[in-house]
């Protein structure tokens, strides 16, 4: 048992660095200005990200959060308004860091009364305001965020389509293995419980409150990091875009997807549902938007738990239905 | 003398944010109602009402029909559809938990919105009748007619559902489910069906509340997320799961929104609107009306 636990392990370990060394050497060798794979890959990269923030405090700690794009718009609004300033510059690593502390920040002001007195549905509807107020704002933030027209940034310094890759591929590695050592160590069993039952925790001396913060504001900083990387690459930072909906609700169907609360899960659900968007896009760009949704619904009506749970086969249940699949991962 | 006419304004800003938010109303009581059955936060909310808009602005730009009879036609069309939902998509899904209710609720919205999008293009409609901008004087106050049959019709649809929950068998047992599941079920009521009712009127309610939004405002296929969070707003400012406290968040809410606009901007009119729910989250979550815990909620 414990030699096929280990084997497994080192099959795993050896996975991820075969994949790793493959992400590394690829745009290395290809144009990456004209690849569309490099495009795709720094793409499913951000959302890793995102669905990896949100699954840290929504998966692990059970606090499910609406109100990603407010921290997503902020690492935007805080990386452009820095480098409009001449406070920090192109692919600056103080800005992203800037961003990311914004973004943390502004999770630990607002988690404090939030998380202090809001529970379930209640939290997630105050981070859905928190989200629609900072859109608000940033729209009626006059000369500081330039209103609805947006900030636009001078586009002549892009560099190449390789330095974004490798600063997403960087940003979601340093997500991943932050998410990785925080889930494996006491805290991450704190969180868990907290999760499990709240009560008993608090009860076994837990502080509740501080670590739901941290699990918040965690996750807020790698959003933010994510939310710079984009205004970086966009150039023309928006009330509409930087705040859009799609950067909350898109990386938590991708943890869903593939199984929130487990730390493959949520890059598994990246991958897949990034390439179902792209190939819909590809394929019947009209249609996609009403492919993807329908996606949605069946994964909604046939997957609820999530891939991973009928790889690893905690829900029980599941494992029936999908035999098949299961037997293939295994032996994969 | 500028003491009395802006008393005068203020007045009928007050009116006119009364008249807007009946319709919020009745958006609020599907969704609370929703809430009630199924635990959760129904997003498509605003997606169904812009597609009762558009059957609306079918009838009215094919046929001759006035508007107003469209209600009509919509609210046993729309329970059909609440019907056909909840029986073919939510019951099955409701089983297995939360989370997946409302990544269906999620997907549903955004196939709606697209497929709406598909059959009407993504123009911005309207829908204009022949007394749009008919309005006659109550003393010095301003009232338009389509406003004032809009808020008519949300309240005689709140009275009914009100009737329907307090004196109906049916009604009852709705009332009871949504208080608790387990002891209702243990009391010989069948969960399912009455969810389906609950379901299907909520979503028959959206319907009305579309009708309204269509005369009222111009709107597009992707306005009824904005539909959704100003419902949601409503019943969190009444407390999740209280008729009675969704209707008068509805009501609330559009006087916030009118006398912010009039006082600050009609910029800012959302973000009061949003700090007003977040404050009312914080401070008393059970809502203005809400006698429920939270944590039981």
């Amino acid at each position: 048992m414990t030699r096929r636990v280990l084997s497994r392990w080192k099959t795993s370990y050896l996975l991820s660095l075969i994949l790793i060394f493959f992400f590394i050497i690829y745009p290395l060798i290809v144009d990456t200005e004209a690849s569309y794979l490099v495009y795709f890959l720094y793409m499913t990269f951000i959302y890793i990200a995102l669905a990896q923030g949100w699954n840290l405090a929504a998966g692990y700690t059970g606090q499910v959060s609406l109100g990603q794009h407010a921290f997503f718009g902020i690492g935007c609004y805080v990386t452009a308004i820095t480098w409009r300033a001449g406070i920090t510059g192109y692919f600056d690593p103080l800005a992203m860091l800037m961003s990311g502390m914004g973004a943390a920040l502004v999770a630990i002001v607002i988690g404090i009364p939030l998380l202090a007195k809001l529970r379930g549905d209640y939290f997630a509807l105050g981070t859905l305001g928190l989200g629609e107020i900072l859109r608000v704002i940033a729209i009626n933030g006059k000369s500081l965020t330039e209103g609805v027209a947006g900030i636009s940034l001078p586009s002549s310094a892009y560099l190449s389509m390789r330095h974004y890759y490798f600063i997403a591929l960087l940003i979601v590695l340093v997500a991943l293995a932050s998410v990785w050592c925080i889930t494996r160590s006491s805290i991450g069993l704190a969180l868990m419980a907290i999760r499990e039952d709240e009560v008993a925790a608090a009860a076994n001396g837990i502080a509740v409150l501080k670590y739901k913060i941290f699990a918040f504001a965690a996750g807020a900083f790698i959003t933010g990091l994510c939310g710079s990387l984009n205004a970086y690459y966009v150039f023309h930072i928006h009330t509409a875009a930087a705040f859009n909906l799609n950067w909350v609700i898109i990386p938590i169907l991708m943890a869903i997807l593939g199984g929130a609360g487990t730390f493959l899960g949520p890059i598994l659900g990246a991958f897949i549902l990034a390439t179902v968007f792209e190939l819909a896009n590809v394929w019947m760009p009209e249609l996609h938007p009403i492919f993807s949704a329908t996606f949605i619904v069946l994964v909604a009506l046939f997957l609820p738990d999530g891939i991973m749970s009928y790889i690893s086969g905690h829900e029980g249940g599941g494992l029936r239905k999908l035999s098949l699949f299961k037997w293939i991962v295994r032996r994969a | 003398m500028t003491g009395f006419p802006s008393f005068v304004i203020f007045f009928q800003v007050f009116i006119n944010g009364i008249l807007l938010g009946c319709m919020y109303s009745v958006a609020a009581i599907g969704l609370s109602l929703i809430f009630g059955c199924m635990q959760i936060i129904f997003l498509a909310q605003g997606a169904v009402m812009i597609l009762a808009a558009y059957c609306i602005y079918w009838m009215v730009s094919l046929t001759p029909i006035d508007p107003f009879f469209g209600f009509l036609l919509i609210i046993p069309v729309f329970l059909g559809i609440g019907w056909a939902m909840y029986t073919g998509l939510f019951q099955r899904v409701a089983k297995t938990g939360k989370n997946p209710s409302l990544l269906l609720a999620f997907g549903l919205m955004v196939l709606l919105e697209h497929v709406m999008s598909l059959i009407w293009s993504p123009n911005t409609r309207s829908v204009t009748t022949s007394y749009s901008t008919a309005a006659f004087y109550l003393g010095r106050i301003n009232i338009s007619v389509t406003r004032l049959i809009v808020a008519v019709i949300a309240l005689i649809a709140t009275g009914f559902v009100f009737l329907f929950l307090k004196k109906t068998m049916l009604g009852k047992a709705v009332r009871g489910v949504s208080e608790d599941m387990p002891t209702a079920a243990l009391l010989g009521i069948s969960s399912s069906h009455v969810s389906t009712v609950t379901f299907a009127i909520g979503i028959a309610l959206a319907g009305v509340a579309g009708v309204a939004a269509c005369i009222t405002y111009p709107f597009d296929p992707y306005f009824g997320f904005l539909f959704s969070l100003k419902a949601l707003i409503a019943v969190a400012f009444g407390g999740l799961g209280s008729v009675g406290g969704a209707f008068l968040g509805g009501v609330i809410l559009g006087v916030l929104e009118s006398l912010s606009s009039y006082t600050i901007s009609a910029g800012w009119a959302d973000a009061v609107a949003y700090g007003a729910f977040m404050l009312v989250l914080i401070v008393r979550p059970e809502g203005l009306l809400g006698l429920r815990s939270v944590e039981k909620a």
